[in-house]
Parts: structure tokens; sequence; C-alpha cells
């Protein structure tokens, strides 16, 4: 303990240097401006800034970039609170509560509760990463295709808590998810599939097209199709400020969050983006009003918001005590070292007390740079929404369209966000919930992946995911929250789904 | 008022007469189909910058990836071939037409749709295993194949990709058949193989060089000609009477008819550029060693190194 307290001064005095403390106030900012772009996330982020850094030194670098990252997750948050345009895939749940709240009226606590929860996340995620990184990061290798189909499983029974109104309808959104998803190359043999010879469709169908089409774009439309004008908000300073009712109900699930991410968030792979989707499956099931969910419950948008933040610091976790990049962000960041001539491994924290204590220190920074940046702009961005729609929504288009291009440089993505945009109107006109398309088209690829990946360890035997405790441990909730699900299916009891549907069923 | 106008766009107008003769006169831009931080981005980047320094104009890396690389190298294949989009390509440029072929696919592009100018960067891949597989040479591992035939698996950054090719190289060498589970990358089939889930893989030096030095993994035998250098301990397969070698290199490449002329001011500058002082430390920094060679000699070290991995994808075939 007092050796961990030791390192950590060593890390304080590097993280208080006042050329490391000025890179992560400037990675904060640029994260958090990036974060604000509709369709730009972390890893973009990263990806444009990396170059930036070659010529600082490593712990600037990575402190910058780190920055950089946690600083996008929180304003990822912004814009899909604000205007329903999901900065990447783990904000889509943030869009359905947060921009309710938003039409309500309470935008200001959205944010407010989005940075506290995400500060609270940071910060667990943090501790848990400088305490327990090791013990937890050869627990996540124990993470092999089968426990991560495992995963993945349990994940889509969560959808089952998530569905409100018509089972039907919510089914046949993550079915079109799932189509969705099937696009590309198939990674076990290499065919091409359904993607009518465009090469750049060999991949698949991204994510952030498809959310800000279908969230953002068709926004946008609906409200031009409306016949008045929607009034512009003008928000007083009392609104701006969460409520004590709002502080009550969103600690729990803040924590409840945080915990939950951290612990998807450390098994390498992409697995974090489902932790903001498990976190509202979570909350809604343990709301006393799940009635409210959809509707602008500040719980929805307290616990995903917490749970993707503390996943995003979960990530280090392999990646600083292994030393390998589990996902793309970390591998732009270990290459943002490997630059350097420092070469990731298991000896990292070892060989490198600086960096890794530097890393850590800094984050506790960062995320106290992140309230104290965010909570005071929370009245500023509100004001954004003054802005008659005449103008704001021809500019967030033109954003959509930039932010999306800019990802990979494919004008491809931009077809698909508009096109999705389209999909998504017409899908809502018919009061159908879009967050099941999302999950699905996250879920399809890696379930299909991993679940092959499995099979051909075991040589085509499906025993292998009884073989393994995690897989089997995982795959038995599943299955018990599936129980659960379909319980009042055949019980032809009521329950609180036949009230509620997932968003506002728009007319 | 509008004197000064005038005499801003005769500027200009001299600018522009000027730019008409001297390549190049605007900014270059290096397409990357790989997403950054990968070997093409990371190979691409410092050679961008010591460009710049030579031909006195930017050179902006566009990464451009999707498809295991064929959208960037398609993109660049399309290209105006002025000679101000280059292509910083890997080895795998050579695979994606002929698994194309294989799939009787319209080509995302064709290899004679783009001219070599440089070959920037070799490494050759490397053999490695989890520790606890009680196996040290790449006869024991060879053995322990023939005895579990089928048993045996190995990860790979996916199908027809960079570490699928030289598995299958050796397995088609030795008459082996294992489980092949391909992964979304070079980090992640790694990961697979230091949690034990697979048995072995091909590694990239610089990548597995911090786990072997942990002992988490262990060093079995190279893909190079002959023994790389930060490896001296590790024979090769030529060592081990297997005639198999392959190569992750990044070169630099111009669409097809680029004029002459043109080409001849990359060529240099790249020549000029590969003994920068601080290319060379990038590269030295980064464990990836320069192995430059001009547009003549890298034209047939290519088709060589195509004509070995399009007999690759022949006998593969299909997966099943």
């Amino acid at each position: 303990m007092l050796e961990t307290f030791n390192s950590l001064m060593l890390g304080f005095s590097v993280a208080f240097q006042p050329q490391v403390l000025l890179y992560a106030f400037a990675g904060c900012i640029i994260g958090t401006l990036v974060g604000m772009m509709p369709g730009l996330g972390p890893l973009a982020g990263i990806s444009l800034l990396l170059p930036a850094t070659f010529g600082l030194n490593p712990i600037i670098a990575i402190v910058l970039l780190a920055g950089v990252y946690y600083g996008a997750m929180y304003g990822g948050s912004t814009t899909s609170i604000l205007m329903r345009i999901p900065g990447e895939a783990a904000s889509v749940m943030t869009c359905v509560d947060g921009y309710a709240m938003t039409q309500n009226g309470r935008a200001g606590p959205a944010l407010a509760i989005a940075a506290i929860g995400s500060f609270f996340a940071g910060t667990v995620g943090v501790i848990g990463l400088m305490l327990l990184a090791p013990t937890l990061a050869s627990f996540a290798l124990r993470f092999g295709p089968p426990e991560y189909t495992a995963l993945l499983l349990m994940g889509l029974f969560v959808l089952a808590y998530m569905s409100g109104g018509s089972m039907t309808k919510t089914l046949a959104m993550a079915v079109l998810g799932l189509l969705l998803g099937m696009i590309g190359i198939d990674a076990m043999s290499g065919y091409t599939r359904f993607s009518f010879g465009i090469i750049e469709l060999g991949d698949g169908v991204g994510i952030v097209p498809v959310a800000v089409g279908l969230f953002g774009v068709s926004e946008i439309l609906l409200t031009a199709g409306q016949q008045e004008t929607p009034r512009v908000q003008n928000p007083t300073l009392r609104q701006l400020i969460p409520s004590k009712e709002e502080f009550r109900l969103s600690a729990g699930p803040i924590m409840r969050g945080s915990l939950l991410g951290f612990m998807i968030g450390i098994i390498p792979g992409s697995a974090h983006i489902i932790s903001s989707f498990v976190s509202y499956g979570i909350e809604r099931r343990m709301s006393k009003h799940p009635e409210r969910f959809g509707n602008g419950a500040i719980e929805g948008v307290a616990g995903p918001e917490s749970a993707n933040n503390a996943a995003a610091t979960g990530a280090f976790v392999p990646m600083l005590a292994l030393g390998i990049p589990t996902s793309p962000v970390t591998a732009v960041m270990i290459a943002a070292i490997m630059i350097h001539g420092i070469s990731p491994g298991p000896m990292l924290i070892q060989e490198q007390p600086d960096l890794f204590w530097g890393f850590v220190a800094s984050m506790y920074v960062g995320n106290v740079v992140l309230l104290i940046l965010n909570l005071p702009m929370v009245g500023l961005f509100v004001n954004l929404l003054r802005i008659p729609y005449a103008y704001l929504y021809p500019c967030i288009l033109a954003f959509c369209v930039l932010g999306v291009y800019s990802v990979s440089n494919s004008i491809v993505d931009v077809w698909i966000m508009l096109a999705m945009g389209g999909v998504g109107y017409v899908l809502r006109k018919f009061g159908f919930d879009l967050a099941p398309v999302a999950l699905g088209l996250v879920l399809g690829p890696m379930l299909e992946l991993s679940l092959r990946q499995s099979l051909a360890m075991s040589g085509g035997d499906y025993g292998i995911f009884l073989q393994r405790p995690i897989a089997v441990t995982m795959l038995a909730l599943g299955l018990l929250l599936l129980a659960l699900a379909l319980k009042p299916m055949i019980f032809k009891s009521k329950d609180w789904r036949s009230k509620v549907g997932l968003e506002d069923q728009v007319e | 008022m509008k004197r000064i106008a005038l005499a801003v766009i005769g500027a200009l107008a001299a600018l522009g007469v000027q730019a008409q003769d001297a390549f190049p006169s605007r900014a270059l831009s290096m397409i990357v189909p790989f997403p950054p931080g990968g070997v093409a981005d990371t190979t691409g980047r410092p050679t961008a910058a010591a460009l710049e320094k030579i031909l006195k104009q930017p050179v902006t890396i566009v990464n451009r990836p999707g498809a295991g690389g064929a959208v960037g190298n398609a993109a660049a294949a399309n290209a105006k071939p002025d000679g101000y989009t280059m292509l910083m390509a890997l080895s795998s440029i050579s695979v994606i037409p002929e698994a194309d072929k294989l799939f009787n696919r319209k080509p995302a592009y064709t290899l004679d749709q783009l001219d070599p100018i440089a070959l920037i960067s070799a490494d050759p891949m490397i053999l490695v295993v989890h520790p606890s597989l009680p196996v040290k040479t790449v006869k024991e591992v060879i053995a322990l194949a023939r005895k579990q035939p089928g048993e045996l698996s190995f990860s790979s950054s996916g199908v027809y990709g960079a570490l699928h090719m030289p598995m299958e190289m050796f397995m088609h060498a030795a008459k082996l058949q294992m489980r092949h589970v391909p992964t979304t990358g070079g980090g992640p089939a790694l990961t697979q193989l230091l949690g034990g889930h697979v048995t072995l893989t091909a590694g990239g030096p610089a990548a597995i060089s911090g786990h072997v030095k942990a002992g988490k993994l262990r060093t079995i035998v190279s893909w190079g000609a002959e023994r790389h250098p930060n490896y001296p301990a590790v024979p090769t397969f030529k060592e081990s009477g297997y005639d198999i070698t392959y190569y992750i290199w990044a070169g630099l490449f111009v669409p097809h008819s680029t004029p002459a002329a043109v080409t001849k001011v990359l060529r240099d500058a790249v020549r000029k550029g590969v003994d920068d002082a601080d290319f060379k430390s990038q590269m030295a920094k980064l464990n990836s060693p320069i192995q430059y060679l001009d547009a003549p000699e890298f034209a047939k070290y290519w088709d060589a190194d195509a004509r070995r991995l399009a007999a690759v994808v022949q006998v593969v075939g299909k997966v099943k």
C-alpha cells in the first residue's frame, strides 16, 4: 500500500510538471471539442492527433492522447443530449433519455449529471487501474472467444429487458440491425457478403454513420416535417441545475454504471460499447417507474454515461499491464509510445514507472479538469438551443456530414448516414424504437466472429462453451435473464412493458 | 486599391506559371490504406516528413482504411497519375487481387495499375508459441503437430492477411494441418496467443519483443532469409531445411503511367530521404529496419514476392 502511495506521488510529480499539465489540459479541451463533433468519437480524435505527438516525449504524448480519449467520451454525451446525435456508439443510449430531457426543458441537468457521472466513473476507473491493474489484466486474458461469445449473448438477452412497447417491433428492429451487421467480408472465409461490388462495404457498415443517421438526421427530418416551428428553448439559470430529486435518482445508476463499465472495459475487444446498453437495461429493470424511461428519465443518462466512461478507463488495464492493444483505441496509444522506442509488454509498469504512474496521476488530474471545464460550459451549451432551428439544423447536418466523412475519409460512409437518416425517419413515423438497430449492428458482427472463432478453436465442437467456467457462468446468467423476460409472455401477466414504449411514439 | 489587387493577381499568376514547370508545385498526399498506428502508418509518417524536407512541399498522410487495405490501394490505383498522390502499401497489396480472382469478384484494383517508387522497409515474421507448450525448435513444433493432426491452432490478423499467409506457407511446406482462428488485427491475434487460446502465431519482431523479453512468448523460428539482428538466436526456416521466406514490407507506389520525369523526382527524393537522420532515428525507435530499394530493384523484388504470395493463395484456395 505504501509502495503504491509512493509510486503515486512519483506519478503526481510527473503529472504536475507544468508542461505535462498543459498538455493534459489541451488534450481534454481538444477531446471535448472532438467528441461534440457529430460522428467524431474518441478513436477518430486520437488518430487525428497521433502524428502531432511524434515530436513530444512519450509521457506527454500518452497524457495528451488519453486526455483526448476521455475528453471525447465526455463530449460525445453533449450532442447526444442536446441534439440526439450520438458522437459514437457508446452514446446511443444517452440519446434516448438525454434528448427526451432536453425536450422537457431539462437539458441542463442532463448535461450536469452526465458530467458528474463521468467524473465519478473516471475516478473509480483510475483507482481500479492503479490498484488492480496487474491482477485484473491476467484475468482479462482468460477471455478468449468462447467467453466473449457468452458475454455477447448475455448482452443480447439484455435487449429483451430493454424492449418496451411491442416485442415484435423491437425484435424486428434488432433483426434489422443484425442484417446490416452481416454486410462485408466474412472473417472466416474471405467471401464478400452483400457488398454489391462496393469495396468500402468490405469492412461492413460502420456503427457511426448508422447511429448518426438513424438518430440525428432522422430527428432533423422529423422537425422539418412538423406543422409548427418548434419552440426555441430559453432556459433560465435555475433550469440548468439538477434538482435534489434528480441527484437522488442518479446516485445509484452512477455507482452501478461505474462498476459495471469498468469490469466490462477490461475485457479485450470492443465490449465496452455494450456496457452502456447493459447499464441502461439494468437501470430500467431496477427502476420503480420503468415507464419513465424513454421519456426523459435521468437514470437513463446517469447509468450509461458513467458506464461508458468507466469502460474507457478499464480498457487501459490490459494495455498498460500487459502491453497489448486490445481495441482500436489502445492500438493507437501503443503506437504512440512505440514511436518513442518503448516496446510495449508485460514489463511496461516496471520498466517505465514514470510513464505508468505519470499516466495514472494525469488521469486523476484530467478528470478534475474535465469536470471544471464542463460544468460551467453546461450553460453555454444549453444556449445553443436558443438558436432558431432554421439556422441550427442546417449547421448540424453539415457537421454530421463533415464528421462522418473524416472518420475514415470515406464518402460511402456519408451516403450510409444519409440513407439511414431516411430509414430512421420512416421507422419513427411508424413508431419503431431505433436503439435495438444500433445494438444489433454492434453485437451482430462481434457475436458472429467470436462464435466462429470458438468453433474454429474446438474444431466445430459446441462443447467448448461448456468446458470453460467463465463462459458457463455467463451463459447460465443469460438464460436466467431470458427466462425472466419470457415469463410475462408465457403467463400472459401484464407487466410494465405493455404500458410503455422505449421512446416517444411519434405521431 | 485596384492596383494592389491587380498586383496580387499578377503575382499569383506568376506563381502559377512557375508552378507549371517544376514538380512538385503544390502539396502532395500519401494514401495509407490502414488506420493510424499500423505498420503502414508508422512507416508512412516518417517517410512523408523526410520527403517534405526534400521536396519543399507538404506531404499529407491520408488514411483510407478498409477491407484489409483494398479501399486505400484501389483509391491510389485509380488516382490521377500526376505524382501528387502516392501510396504507402504493405505486402498485402499483392494478395488482395489474387483473393478477388479466387472468389470471381470484380477486382478492386490490379497490380499493373500501380508503379513502384521505392521499398522502404521489410521485416520477417517470427513464429512464436505460448511458453507452456513443451516445444523449443521448429522440429518439435512439427512433431507435435503431426502427433495431433488438426489439433493445434494458430491465430491470424484475418483470412489471407499478413499473419495468415506465412502460416499457410509453413503448413504447406511441412505438410501440417492446424486450426485457423482469424481475428481482426495483429494485436488481437497476439492477445489470443498470450491468453493461451491458440497454440501459435506469426508475429512481427517489434510487436513481440516486449513479451519475449518478459518470457510470455517463446520464439521458435523466423521467416527471414537470414537471422534477424534483434533475434540472433532464432534460426530461420531456411536453416531448418524449409525454403520459405516471408517479409512484411512497406513500399511507396504511384498510379501507373505517372510521367517518368515526375517519378524520377520522387525516386530521388526517397533516396535522399532514407538517409535523413530524423527518418533513421524514427525508424530505429520503431524497431523497423530500413530496407531501401530503388524502383527497378523494387519492381523485381515485388514481382518475386507477388508470385510467391499468389502461389500461396492458390494453394490455400477457398477456405472451407
